[in-house]
């Protein structure tokens, strides 16, 4: 009797679960991820991936955008720790170093928690007012 | 000597920017000259980096490239020498053309898109400004992700025996990517698909965020060229000529484009190995002497009609004339330059003697009419050369950066300046206090 329950409710919580998965990839249909539908079709077309439906394009461009959602919110907070702990140091130098730049120092260390070892190419020369405002970069 | 394939490429491709690529990379030298000789716009600049090539060894990889270079058209055509300003138009034309031939690399277009969009996904964070090299790995490891993504599913499905995949071989997919992170339920093996961890972050993240579409509209890519078939013989209502012929296959192309060729065809196929043995032979000639070549070459170019046609309306095409049948003005060399020549370096002649040969081999090189010559010869002013020594001498390492700054002041006064006495003019102004000179 107990066990028979068990399953119903197990049963029950997959025909939920089904639904919602339903109701969400349904949904999908109106949402238009950043990352466009070409793309994400174009490069999986070419991992072997095959498959007419617009949804699951869709799922797959959500589930990556997600993804590099979270990348860069670790970097951003990487980024906002560092300026904070440089504004103790220099407050002269505060408004110039206000602006949020993505720079690859905070990127590596965002993406080494996910299983990405990225550094920052030796030799490779960003130029060091990147992401400035023209105003500043004249100084 | 002349090259058959050579000559139909040319044919085929009269405008230079779209000479033909592969098959002159490896051309030998004598074939490039040949092309060289029969493309008009090309001629001059080609001899002079040919004449160049082969009066000096150590310059002769670089010409022989730049030469390479010019055929590929990634070097546009230069305006000519002629014009006394010879190496500014060399270098103009090759940062020009470098810029233009700065081809789309294999998946730039996705690239760029997948940067577009991962660019707009920061801004949408607060990331008001990127550092391009973080945002390009950011770009490439959102690319890897969607691949990992598709190529687990699509394992996934092969693993169930479809070729299609389905919904839940991109949840397992995503499952297995985000196994490192972890999600809630991850630890239950048999939970279902359906209200995976995985699924409910998505369905979380896409009721929060916001919904920013991409800013481009993309056209579909890649684009697929579709190729033309020849119609089957089904297709033209044609019967094949031969039973065993089945009417699928493709039709055979027009009887005049074949039948005439079968009486010709040994002894042309003779000819042309011919040519091709002799085209061998000519590259392993290569290394001979410039003056060798050059006639060779003048024997053969008369030859060819259409090079003599050409040479009626273009006077670079006409067949050079030989050394010391026109006398032309030697280049000036500066007294100064002699002096140190003589007096420090022996190979610094040598290397003057060189350039000047080149020179008066391209000023001869061109014309065969008088008149023509004239108004080439006219057109194109004395060629000065100005040498300064690089090296600097050893008694200067001693001198005093101040002395040193005196001497490099001098060099501005000209030649027949007397440097010593200068500089202890200029000495003397400069110091607030006299200098501790014996003789003051």
């Amino acid at each position: 009797m107990n066990g028979q329950s068990s399953h119903q409710q197990q049963n029950d919580g997959r025909h939920d679960d089904d639904a919602a998965l339903t109701d969400f990839l349904a949904s999908l249909m109106d949402y238009t991820p950043t990352i466009p539908d070409e793309l994400v079709e174009h490069y999986l077309a070419k991992s072997g991936f095959q498959c007419p439906d617009v949804r699951l394009t869709r799922l797959v461009a959500v589930a990556t955008q997600k993804f590099i959602a979270d990348v860069a919110t670790d970097a951003l907070h990487q980024c906002k720790a560092r300026q904070s702990s440089i504004i103790k140091d220099k407050r002269d130098k505060q408004q110039k170093d206000k602006r949020l730049i993505l720079t690859m120092e905070d990127l590596s260390k965002a993406l080494g928690e996910y299983g990405v070892n990225v550094k920052h190419q030796e030799y490779y020369a960003d130029s060091p007012s990147a992401g400035l405002d023209p105003a500043s970069r004249d100084d | 000597m002349s090259t058959p394939k050579v000559k139909v490429a040319l044919a085929d491709h009269s405008d230079r920017n779209r000479l033909p690529k592969a098959d002159f990379r490896s051309c030998a030298v004598l074939a490039v000259y040949k092309v060289a000789a029969l493309v008009p716009p090309l001629l001059p600049p080609f001899r002079f980096f040919f004449d160049l090539a082969q009066l000096n060894p150590k310059s002769q990889g670089f010409c022989l490239n730049v030469v390479g270079m010019m055929i590929n058209g990634e070097i546009s055509v230069l305006a000519g020498l002629n014009d006394g300003d010879g190496k500014d138009s060399v270098k103009f034309s090759i940062e020009r053309e470098n810029r233009h031939s700065k081809r789309l690399g294999f998946d730039e277009f996705a690239q760029a898109i997948a940067r577009i969009a991962v660019a707009q996904i920061c801004e949408g964070l607060g990331f008001q400004s990127f550092q391009q090299s973080a945002l390009d790995s950011l770009a490439d490891v959102g690319v890897r992700y969607i691949r990992e993504i598709g190529k687990v599913a699509s394992s996934y499905a092969n693993l169930g025996n479809r070729s299609e995949c389905n919904v839940f071989d991109v949840i397992q997919g995503l499952e297995v990517l985000n196994s490192v992170q972890g999600f809630s339920g991850f630890s239950d093996v048999a939970h279902s698909l359906s209200g995976s961890g995985v699924v409910r972050d998505i369905v979380r993240y896409v009721g929060k965020a916001e919904e920013i579409p991409f800013a481009y509209l993309i056209p579909d890519f890649p684009v697929v060229k579709e190729r033309k078939l020849n119609p089957s013989f089904a297709e033209t209502g044609e019967s094949p000529p031969d039973d065993h012929i089945p009417s699928w296959l493709p039709k055979y192309p027009n009887p005049e484009t074949y039948l005439n060729l079968d009486s010709k065809n040994e002894k042309e196929v003779k000819i042309t190995v011919d040519k091709e043995v002799q085209e061998v032979e000519n590259q392993r000639e290569v290394e001979r002497p410039l003056m060798n070549l050059q006639q060779k070459l003048i024997c053969n170019g008369s030859e060819l009609g259409f090079e003599q046609r050409a040479a009626e309306s273009n006077p670079f095409l006409a067949p050079p004339l030989r050394p010391e049948e026109k006398e032309v003005s030697l280049p000036i060399l500066s007294f100064k330059l002699l002096d140190e020549a003589v007096g420090h370096h022996q190979n610094h002649v040598i290397d003057e003697n060189h350039v000047s040969r080149a020179n008066e081999v391209a000023t001869n090189g061109t014309c065969e009419d008088e008149d023509k010559c004239k108004i080439l010869s006219n057109g194109r002013p004395n060629i000065h050369f100005k040498f300064r020594n690089g090296k600097k001498n050893l008694g200067r390492m001693e001198t005093s950066p101040r002395v040193e700054c005196i001497e490099k002041l001098s060099l501005w006064f000209g030649d027949g300046y007397d440097g010593k006495d200068e500089k202890k003019r200029i000495l003397w102004q400069n110091m607030e206090y006299p200098p501790e000179l014996p003789h003051l």
